[in-house]
């Protein structure tokens, strides 16, 4: 018996000592694979970083070369570097995907064998199954009640994790998203024909008080070129810097006008590569905000061919005293508030205009407050271009809040660079558009056309104007025309109250009081009509050239040369220069008039005229 | 006596680990083959870009054909013969080699071969579309899909997490060292499963998006194609599922959660043991899982009283949970919209508008070229999200009542004289039968 137990402890023996060679050759084969297997990732992670380094589409040369190519199309010698080097990443490339093929292959193997090692170790340790002692009393009420605290905490870190989130949700880009598109669609939820539906949000828009104290767009209220004050300055010098509030430089160049609300004042300036919105402090001329309108939607690449006097900003911005509404020459059109965030942007198409888009902006508000619409305060863009024939000129009305267009209307007209005006006849709202070689007039909420004089020819810049019941509009090569603005359909033989040929303008809008209608040409000849017949009440060569479109404050008519030369007439039956004023800086834009004050945009600076 | 009784107890663990062998050796070769796959994996998500040349002629692409509705058929055939057979292994037979053995071909019919489509996990998803979308309806398969393994486990128990679910089967294979996750933790962890399959449930609701499927960690495996990070993902499950038992399954899957419900009902379920329990407590540990349920003591009174004062005050406390969790339902529904492709379009290119974003997607310029006003795009993105507010309600007071019951019944004393096993919870796997030793004594008579 003890034989037999020594010969089975001796059979022991040797098992435990074959199982522990067993379990050691297991560790050290985990080991030495564990070991490969980290060598092997180290060099697939260096060769996955050097392919993303090497990346035939991110290759600079290659993309140097791609753009060189552009520059010389038919250089056989680039497009012959760019096969070579394209061939040499290709290769590259696979050459580093086969690295990474076989490297994944001995990686995998190499964890293979590692598991193996690791699984074998494992067994040879395997421990039996040896119950612990028996719970004891209160363990399992232990147990539950760890159980609870865990998920009790669990449900705490979720609860928190989503109120974290509900926040982030909230304050971040989608619960912002979401209360813009609430506003938008609360407003234009049942389309745009529905056109007395109440609003019921609060008041986002000007009443027409509002508008008439301040010079929300292109000459003013209404586009008229009336100073709601007559206070304003006659006499100023900019070399000595009398009368001068204060002078700003604009960053960028710009043919368009200074527009004014309350405190602020806006300008854009643009080149070929650059476009930009400034905002100024009417009362120290500190430039608050200045925005790059860049990253369109939808924005065309290439810049568009304008001639040099127009620029690429040539169109005046427009206000509705929440926001400010611009444009530029490659059809950007961005909508930004008085603190410079943008609202919204959008991009029309490139216009094809032959000097650069210059028609600026306009809004229809409507003129009471008990005559609500659904789209009470629109964004007027005449984007005139191409040819009578081409059907690409169009009249477009825009929701201001959202840039949503609620209509557009085409016009078979070439393109103009005369900007819209907003007329309210008494007995309803009108917009006025000007282009060779119609006068049109539209419906604002619906933009079905009114009626249409043909009385321009041209190309047509002077923008229309409206006084004491008639609509004047004008060009050279055309006439001074005096339309009654009640007709319907083709008008041209029935509503023309008269026409003129004396003055014609090429550039500055007309101006008038009601009593006289003046026109300035170009080349500085002034012409004051009889706004009742036409007749031509006087004459006056100014020997001066100008762009600035005339201005009425008062009874003086106020008229900025090109050499910075304010004129300022009497609006009288008789010539008669009051006084003139020199800014000392070349101006092709027209003053915007505040209370007490002129803002001038010179070649270079914003100036501001007024007592101190 | 001693001696003898260690010396038995010692051969009969000898003789289970002889048997776990075999199953682990061919786990092994299962798992090298899944691990072969994975460069094709990786190889398979790049693409190089073609030659920018004019006189470069691109290959034809070509479109592979429709699989016939034959195969379709004949899924929902091997699917019913699987269940079937994993029912007679598990219930009748008591064969842990037959059901790994069915594992390992489930997982390569309805994993490798059939690419985990369909599968009755995303099948939930169609369902719940077909419910709330009328436009759409669910094919005849996938709601065999769905609805067989449920019927299954009414009368059998889980027996298709055991051996017929290809994600199961998969983290069966690579299940080498599973420790045991302590009970507090696997009680917190059980509640996961829930929350995904709320959101799945809401997310299908809503044609938001279908959660399940695209972010199933095996898949990439499967198809031997798909994004870096689900090969991660998969990868980074398989290596856990090395030292925790299908983890995947018991913290994650949301058919899980209904087969859990089921399963509790079932007619007839897998034992420990095939007669009666001896209390030599052999099996305790057994269960990877941790669905093997000990016999309770009795508590004294002070204990009663302070336990029923406990399930007291969270029955009352039940409605706040689900009114407050439903809340945070609700307050995170804007967030959860952005899952719907229409509201995160519509905000992508509000975005893109007002320039707080630079770029462009694909997706806005395409909204862009159809013309359509930007207004008709946030309309649409607002209805979506007074359906997610409502959604999330409903998400959060599900979430807030399994949260409840969970605290209440874990303040539930059921008594329990043997060991057993969670009806609920147990996979029907049958890797505690070779513990018991009444099993063995039923093998030997048996043999």
């Amino acid at each position: 018996m003890n034989t037999m137990n020594q010969t089975e402890i001796n059979d022991k023996t040797k098992d435990i000592e074959l199982t522990k060679a067993w379990y050691q050759a297991a560790v050290r084969t985990a080991i030495v694979a564990g070991v490969f297997s980290l060598i092997v990732c180290g060099l697939l992670l260096t060769n996955y970083f050097q392919g993303r380094v090497s990346d035939p589409l991110n290759s600079k040369e290659l993309s140097e070369l791609k753009e060189a190519l552009l520059q010389e199309p038919r250089n056989d010698s680039i497009k012959e570097q760019i096969r070579v080097l394209d061939l040499e990443l290709r290769q590259e490339y696979f050459r580093q995907r086969e690295f990474s093929k076989w490297g994944s292959y001995l990686l995998l193997a190499g964890i293979v064998v590692f598991l193996i090692g690791i699984k074998f170790a494992a067994d040879y340790r395997k421990k039996l199954p040896i119950p612990q002692a028996k719970d004891e009393q209160g363990h399992e009420a232990h147990a539950a009640t760890m159980a609870r605290w865990s998920i009790a905490a669990l449900s705490l870190v979720l609860g928190s994790a989503a109120l974290v989130l509900a926040i982030i949700s909230e304050v971040g880009p989608t619960g912002k998203f979401l209360k813009f598109a609430e506003k938008v669609t609360a407003l234009t939820l049942e389309g745009r024909d529905s056109t007395v539906v109440p609003v019921t949000a609060e008041a986002d828009y000007p009443s027409q008080e509002e508008i008439n104290k301040n010079w929300p767009r292109f000459r003013g209220p209404g586009g008229l070129g009336i100073s709601a004050y007559t206070n304003v300055p006659s006499s100023w010098n900019g070399e000595t810097g009398a009368g001068i509030l204060w002078k700003t430089p604009v960053p960028l160049p710009g043919e368009n006008s200074p527009v004014v609300w309350k405190n602020r004042v806006f300008l854009t300036g643009a080149t070929e590569r650059e476009r930009e919105v400034y905002c100024f402090d009417a009362d120290s001329g500190e430039l608050l905000w200045q925005r790059a309108v860049e990253n369109i939607p939808s924005g065309p690449l290439e810049a568009p061919e304008v001639m040099e006097d127009t620029g690429f900003a040539a169109p005046t911005a427009v206000t509705d005293g929440r926001r400010v509404y611009v444009i530029f020459a490659n059809g950007d059109l961005v909508c930004f508030d008085f603190d410079g965030n943008r609202i919204w942007a959008k991009n029309l198409g490139l216009p094809e205009n032959v000097y650069g888009h210059a028609s600026s902006l306009a809004m229809f508000t409507s003129f009471t407050d008990d005559f609500v619409l659904r789209y009470r305060n629109l964004l007027l863009v005449l984007f005139d271009q191409g040819g009578a024939e081409d059907d690409l000129s169009k009249l477009l009305a825009l929701d201001a809040l959202s840039g949503k267009i609620v209509w557009q209307t085409l016009r078979s007209v070439p393109n103009s660079w005369a900007s819209p005006i907003v007329i309210n006849t008494g007995t309803r709202a009108e917009i006025i558009t000007c282009a060779n070689p119609w006068v049109i007039a539209y419906e604002p909420t619906t933009g079905k056309e009114l009626w249409r004089a043909k009385c321009l020819s041209g190309d047509v810049a002077p923008s229309p104007v409206y006084s004491n019941g008639m609509v004047f509009a004008t060009n050279e090569y055309a006439y001074l025309a005096a339309i009654r603005p009640d007709g319907e359909g083709d008008v041209t033989e029935t509503h023309i109250a008269w026409r003129a040929e004396d003055g014609l303008p090429d550039i500055c809008s007309p101006l008038s009081n009601g009593e006289f209608v003046f026109l300035l040409a170009s080349y500085g000849i002034l012409t004051c009509y009889n706004a009742q017949d036409g007749s031509v009440v006087w004459e006056q060569d100014l020997e001066a050239s100008f762009k600035s479109s005339p201005s009425l404050v008062g009874d003086k008519v106020y008229l900025m040369s090109d050499e910075g030369v304010m004129f300022i007439v009497a609006a009288e039956r008789e010539f008669k220069e009051l006084s003139r004023a020199e800014l000392g800086e070349g101006v092709h834009t027209s003053p915007a008039f505040m209370d007490g004050r002129i803002y001038i945009r010179g070649k270079k600076n914003l100036y501001c005229i007024g007592n101190k | 006596m001693l001696w003898k009784s260690l010396e038995g107890k010692s051969q009969l663990l000898l003789f289970s680990t002889r048997v776990n062998r075999h199953l682990r050796f061919t786990s092994f070769t299962i798992f090298i083959f899944v691990l072969l796959v994975l460069p094709d994996v990786a190889f398979g998500v790049e693409r190089f870009p073609p030659p920018q040349f004019d006189d470069h002629e691109l290959p034809v692409t070509t479109v592979p054909e429709p699989r016939r509705d034959l195969y379709e058929y004949l899924d929902v055939a091997a699917l019913l013969a699987a269940l079937s057979l994993a029912s007679y292994l598990a219930l009748k037979k008591r064969s842990r080699r037959g059901v790994f053995l069915l594992g390992i071909f489930s997982l390569l019919y309805f994993g490798f071969w059939r690419k985990g489509c369909v599968c009755s996990i995303g099948a939930t998803q169609n369902i719940v579309l077909a419910l709330f979308e009328s436009g759409y309806t669910a094919p005849i398969t996938v709601i065999a899909f769905f609805i067989l393994p449920l019927i299954f486990t009414l009368f059998f128990g889980r027996t298709f997490c055991a051996a017929v679910c290809p994600l199961g089967a998969i983290q069966d294979v690579v299940a080498i060292r599973p420790i045991k996750v302590p009970s507090w933790l696997e009680h917190a962890l059980r509640l996961l499963p829930y929350i995904y399959l709320s959101a799945a449930v809401l997310f299908a609701a809503t044609g938001s998006a279908f959660i399940i499927c695209e972010y199933d960690p095996f898949v990439a495996f499967f198809r031997r194609s798909g994004s870096l990070n689900m090969l991660i993902l998969g990868a980074c499950f398989l290596l856990v599922g090395v030292f925790v038992g299908r983890p995947y399954c018991r913290f994650l899957c949301p058919y899980g959660v209904m087969l859990n419900l089921v399963s509790k009902a079932s007619k007839w379920h897998v034992t420990i043991t095939p007669g009666e329990c001896i209390q030599c407590r052999l099996c305790e540990d057994s269960c990877p899982f941790g669905s093997i349920e000990r016999p309770t003591q009795e508590l004294r009174i002070h204990n009663r009283a302070e336990g029923k004062k406990m399930l007291a005050i969270l029955i009352s406390l039940l409605p706040l949970f689900i009114a407050l969790s439903s809340w945070l339902g609700v307050l995170i529904s804007p967030a959860l919209s952005r899952v719907h492709a229409t509201v995160s379009l519509a905000e992508r290119v509000w975005l893109e508008d007002t320039g707080k974003i630079e770029e462009t997607t694909d997706a806005s310029e395409a909204f862009r070229r159809t013309g359509r006003p930007t207004e008709e795009l946030y309309n649409e993105a607002l209805t979506l999200k007074k359906r997610f507010t409502f959604g999330g309600g409903m998400f959060g007071a599900f979430i807030g009542l399994v949260i409840g019951i969970k605290l209440i019944n874990l303040s539930i004393r059921r008594r329990r004289m043997d060991y057993e096993v969670n009806r609920g919870t147990c996979l029907s796997c049958g890797r505690c039968f070779s513990y018991c030793p009444i099993e063995h004594v039923r093998l030997k008579k048996s043999s």
